[in-house]
């Protein structure tokens, strides 16, 4: 009925918070000053693996301003404990302060709180630890090897789990494959890295006996819960609240423990606490990401198709659970994903997670599948290098052209454009595919393209929850509409903006189904107060469910509208269209009645609704994603420049070509695809937290983790192709993760392209790109 | 990430200064741009419990007196990009300031405080070493002119003494008939250099008649490229067999290894860049064609 009018939704809206964001005047945890607030400065462990023997807090009596001091004893029983549901699970309990035994380097062990932060941080420093160092589990050989101590006391070895998946007849695919291709892939170990660090606030308030809680989360609702079940309190009686969160990434996707002390804090002492996270804490002790360990075995008919595929997946998960996705998260999902955007019914992997002595790894953009994407991808290489064929020949082969298509593990992919994009893609590099070619012949400079081919599910609902059997359960997203007499809209929706454009997008979507325009309507999230209850913003679900969510809410709200138009205009509701502020009849625009007399008949001027009609403008939706969510897709080109001699790498060209569905809005698209990429790039070329063999962290500043920076970022090109999805109320598919998801895969490619070599593990840094070139260099 | 205590004091004057450190000793550290050390006393890997803020004082000049270019302590290190003299008779370091971390730390780190600091990768140390230059120190004893060769001992090492702090750095100026270049490899642009190679030649009639060449990242202190130095001397600067000099300094090394880069790369990197420099500072003789 609106189809020919401009609508919202697609067009190049700027977003809204960025004008608070930009200019200083967002609101972020440290901004939240309560008064007679008690302010908490960790003492974490130092030993990565040790007994805590004795804990002496006697020089705190000397200090000039009074502090005081908690320890496990008094927290004893409290943790974050976060289970898979199968029997091969072994579980842990990470205790909120630790309390017989430390198992990374980082561990809240002590909480001290004083009036002012400065005094709290130098009180920390007088609390002295008496360690009884154990052995340390620093490796994934050393978590697989039965002789190693356990680090839990109940437990057999340092596996939290160990399972496979497995579809078709892999022995027939074996037998009947020309080429059996095996590689062993490796992904270094990262942190997340969010702008702001984290932060808790807490106060409660004895007359009202309410909690409030101040987080930088992703997951407020989740927070709640968590805490609630924990510490025996009412979820009615808790309020969680995400201020303006300065990026997430995933990092703020879990429930940490300093989520459950803070507030635990607050009602102990009966005054607010604070905490705020500094860099070298959230480095250490936050969550960690990647670290995989992927061998593949490929089988391969003499013409290049894929028949079937082994997978052997191995991920240092650390030292505890992590909620709600839990130790298993990371390799399921790498198991779950290998398949790809592949025709080939025969795959079976086996996936475990292994407990060490390190930082708890957690959810961070991409969730496995750069680990899964890079070692897919780079095998595809080596496969077509093996066979004689070209990469983009040997993926054309094998992509999966007709959908819907069923996977060799049942997932059904919704209709996407992969043949599509390598074609595209192929186009676009012509020059440099030949000028690296010709770069051969030097043994100064090589030049390299590389490709990776992937797809992103996202927004999956809750049978893909399910079936991993861990404490999220459900994928949902809500949204609450409401109308208010000035004509003014509120959406209310359970997710929590951490630099996506929430507020722009669902303005978009309700502007354009309410008619009216997006200044008009006020987009809220993050606070449990006032959001319906959901599970947050993580798993490239905001717009696809989010937006869905809203779209299905104002839809209801927009038919009360019309009903209340018709009988206004006397006219046949249907024919009532919703647009530019207006309620007017189809096809006789002099016909009209302004929306915000609507509101206000609805909400003040109730005698004149239609006779029955209940007063009020609000409507709520609650948004599943289908089962198997829906499939984005892209492919990443890198094209790389290599200074054979020094190793320098120089990110010449980068391009993606994505299809995600209906495109909501281009200039956020765009950007989210652009920071993701930056983020991969510094997967695929820098970014590495390093341990030593005590498991000490050696990269707890940005002095030695090292981000990708503007001056290492090549013009991203981003090309659309649009496959609308008709699992989602908008066409639109996940898209959040994806850009983090293929540089590594893409960038590696063209290093083993350049140099003619099997590059097998990352960070590609200058050091082993000169080790990589090293055949070169000296067959000069 | 807060640092300890301490006490912050405003120098009126330089006799106010070496007064005020003269009294807290090694408790005592003067506060120039504070690029290095800021970020180290939030780490809490520095304490001092004193720190003199020495901004006030006249020490941000840069003057050439006969042969001599004295910097003053205080000269931020973005000011050698616009200085005439830095660029037309100190190219190579010219050359090492764009390597110097951020545009923000350009626009306040001193070359006092670098020198001072004496960070194993920093470049300025380097280019203090690479022309030979004398590190002024001053303290309520006195002055003392120390050659910069002997003045950095290790990493974070230097000849102050407690008390003592950096006024000025003289730099001779190189003669007519000389060039140079300055290279550097490091993983991103703005970080600490993994090795840098400055190289200052001096020619006559076309053929090099003496060179000075200087390494970071070999060492945890700059270090010069002896049987580099003396490979080139005699070498026309057509053909001056870059690559054999650059061997013969790397052949004698055994470099430092750690997570950015193992002892073999660095070797590598120091046989290259020294080459590149070198060859660099030739090209930029021939081309300036002054016979």
């Amino acid at each position: 009925m609106q189809a020919d009018r401009p609508r919202h939704v697609g067009a190049r809206v700027q977003r809204v918070e960025d004008t608070r964001l930009l200019s200083g005047t967002a609101r972020y945890i440290d901004d939240i000053r309560l008064p007679n607030m008690l302010h908490l400065s960790f003492v974490r462990a130092q030993y990565a693996h040790a007994k805590i023997l004795e804990i002496d807090t006697d020089g705190l009596a000397d200090l000039a301003y009074p502090t005081i001091v908690f320890t496990g004893k008094d927290t004893a029983g409290i943790a974050v404990t976060a289970h898979q549901d199968f029997p091969e699970m072994q579980f842990s309990e990470q205790p909120v302060l630790a309390e017989d035994k430390v198992r990374f380097v980082g561990e809240p062990v002590a909480a001290v709180l004083a009036d002012d932060p400065y005094d709290a941080e130098d009180a920390a420093e007088l609390v002295f630890i008496d360690y009884d160092p154990l052995t340390v589990v620093g490796t994934m050989a050393q978590a697989r090897d039965p002789e190693m101590p356990a680090i839990f006391d109940n437990w057999k070895g340092n596996i939290f789990i160990e399972r496979q998946m497995k579809g078709g007849d892999l022995d027939a695919a074996k037998a009947e494959a020309a080429h059996v291709i095996r590689r062993t892939f490796y992904n270094q170990r990262q942190t997340g890295v969010p702008m702001e660090c984290r932060g808790v606030v807490a106060e409660y308030d004895q007359a009202s006996r309410v909690l409030t809680v101040w987080t930088s989360t992703q997951i407020p609702h989740l927070v709640r819960t968590y805490i609630c079940e924990e510490l025996g309190l009412p979820e009615s009686r808790v309020r969680v609240v995400a201020p303006d969160v300065g990026g997430g990434f995933g990092v703020k996707g879990q429930v940490f423990v300093e989520e459950v002390l803070v507030p635990w804090l607050a009602m102990k002492t009966g005054r607010p606490v604070k905490w705020i996270e500094d860099r070298r804490e959230h480095m250490m002790a936050s969550i960690h990401a990647r670290d995989h360990e992927h061998t593949l075995e490929a089988y391969v008919s003499a013409e290049g198709r894929l028949l079937g595929l082994k997978a052997d997946i191995s991920v240092d998960v650390g030292a505890y659970s992590t909620y709600p996705f839990t130790a298993a998260g990371d390799p399921g999902m790498a198991a779950k994903v290998m398949p790809g955007p592949y025709d080939f019914q025969a795959y079976e992997a086996t996936f475990r997670a292994l407990a060490t002595n390190k930082c708890p790894l957690g959810t961070y953009r991409g969730v496995a599948r750069p680990s899964a994407v890079f070692s897919l991808e780079r095998l595809m290489d080596e496969i077509a290098a093996e066979l004689g064929m070209d990469p983009f020949e040997i993926r054309l082969k094998n992509v999966i052209r007709d959908f819907p298509y069923k996977n060799v593990l049942g997932f059904t992919y919704d209709p996407g454009s992969y043949a599509e994009s390598l074609e595209k893609a192929r186009d676009l590099l012509a020059a440099d595919i030949a000028e690296a070619a010709r770069s051969k012949a030097s043994s100064d400079t090589r030049i390299g393209v590389g490709c990776a081919l992937f797809i992103e599910q996202g927004a999956h609902g809750t049978p893909d929850f399910t079936r991993r059997r861990v404490p999220i359960e459900t994928g949902y997203i809500a949204a609450r509409v409401e109308m208010e007499p000035d004509g003014e809209v509120i959406v209310d929706v359970g997710l929590q903006n951490h630099g996506q454009g929430h507020e722009t997008v669902m303005a978009q979507v309700a502007a354009d189904v309410l008619g009216v325009d997006p200044s008009n309507v006020y987009v809220r999230q993050g606070d449990t107060l006032t959001t319906p209850y959901s599970v947050g913003t993580w798993g490239s679900r905001g717009g696809p469910l989010g937006g869905g969510a809203v779209h299905e809410a104002s839809k209801i709200l927009a038919e009360k509208l019309r009903a209340i138009a018709g009988h206004l205009l006397q006219t046949d509701k249907e024919k009532i269209v919703l647009y530019g502020g207006k309620a007017q009849v189809d096809g006789a625009e002099d016909r009209f009645i302004e929306i915000r007399k609507l509101c206000r008949i609805a909400l003040r001027n109730v005698d004149q609704l239609p006779e029955g009609m209940i007063p009020g403008l609000e409507a709520a939706y609650s948004l599943d994603g289908s089962a198997d969510g829906t499939y984005a897709n892209a492919l990443h080109a890198a094209v790389v420049e290599i200074d054979i001699k020094t190793g320098k790498m120089k990110l010449r060209r980068f391009l993606a070509v994505e299809d995600c569905g209906t495109i909501l809005n281009p200039l956020i698209v765009d950007g989210q695809v652009r920071g993701g990429i930056v983020q991969g790039i510094g997967s695929a070329m820098l970014e590495h937290f390093i341990y030593d063999e005590e498991c000490q962290p050696l990269s707890t500043s940005f002095a030695d983790y090292l981000m990708p920076l503007a001056t290492e970022i090549p013009n991203i090109e981003v090309h659309h192709i649009e496959t609308p999805t008709p699992r989602t109320p908008l066409g639109a598919k996940g898209l959040g993760e994806g850009g983090a998801i293929g540089p590594a895969a893409a960038i590696a490619n063209a290093v083993a392209d350049a140099l003619g070599i099997s590059v097998l593990k990352t960070p590609l840094n200058g050091n082993e790109i000169w080790r990589l070139a090293t055949a070169i260099r000296e067959g000069e | 990430m807060r640092p300890t205590p301490f006490e912050y004091h405003r120098a009126e004057s330089l006799d106010h200064a070496l007064a005020l450190l003269a009294e807290f000793g090694e408790e005592g550290r003067p506060l120039g741009g504070g690029q290095s050390l800021v970020p180290m006393m939030n780490l809490r890997l520095a304490r001092p419990a004193h720190l003199v803020d020495i901004n006030g004082l006249p020490l941000d000049f840069i003057e050439v007196e006969g042969d001599v270019l004295r910097v003053g302590a205080l000269v931020r290190h973005e000011r050698y990009l616009k200085e005439k003299v830095i660029g037309e008779r100190f190219a190579a370091f010219h050359d090492a300031v764009q390597w110097i971390g951020h545009p923000t730390i350009r626009s306040r780190g001193t070359i006092g405080g670098s020198i001072a600091h004496a960070d194993p990768s920093a470049e300025l140390p380097a280019v203090a070493m690479l022309y030979g230059a004398t590190i002024i120190a001053r303290s309520a004893n006195g002055e003392r002119r120390i050659a910069a060769d002997d003045f950095f001992l290790g990493a974070y090492m230097t000849a102050l003494e407690a008390g003592e702090m950096v006024v000025a750095v003289e730099f001779p100026l190189p003669p007519a008939h000389s060039a140079g270049a300055f290279m550097e490899i490091s993983e991103r642009r703005s970080d600490f250099a993994t090795v840098s190679v400055g190289a200052q030649i001096t020619f006559s009639g076309g053929s090099i008649t003496g060179a000075r060449i200087v390494a970071t990242g070999v060492e945890l202190q700059p270090i010069r490229a002896i049987p580099a130095e003396e490979a080139l001397s005699g070498k026309p600067l057509s053909a001056c067999e870059a690559r054999a000099a650059g061997r013969a300094f790397a052949e004698g090394i055994d470099p430092i290894s750690d997570n950015v880069a193992s002892s073999e790369y660095r070797r590598s990197l120091a046989a290259e860049l020294t080459s590149r420099a070198v060859e660099k500072a030739c090209q930029r003789a021939l081309e300036a064609g002054q016979e």
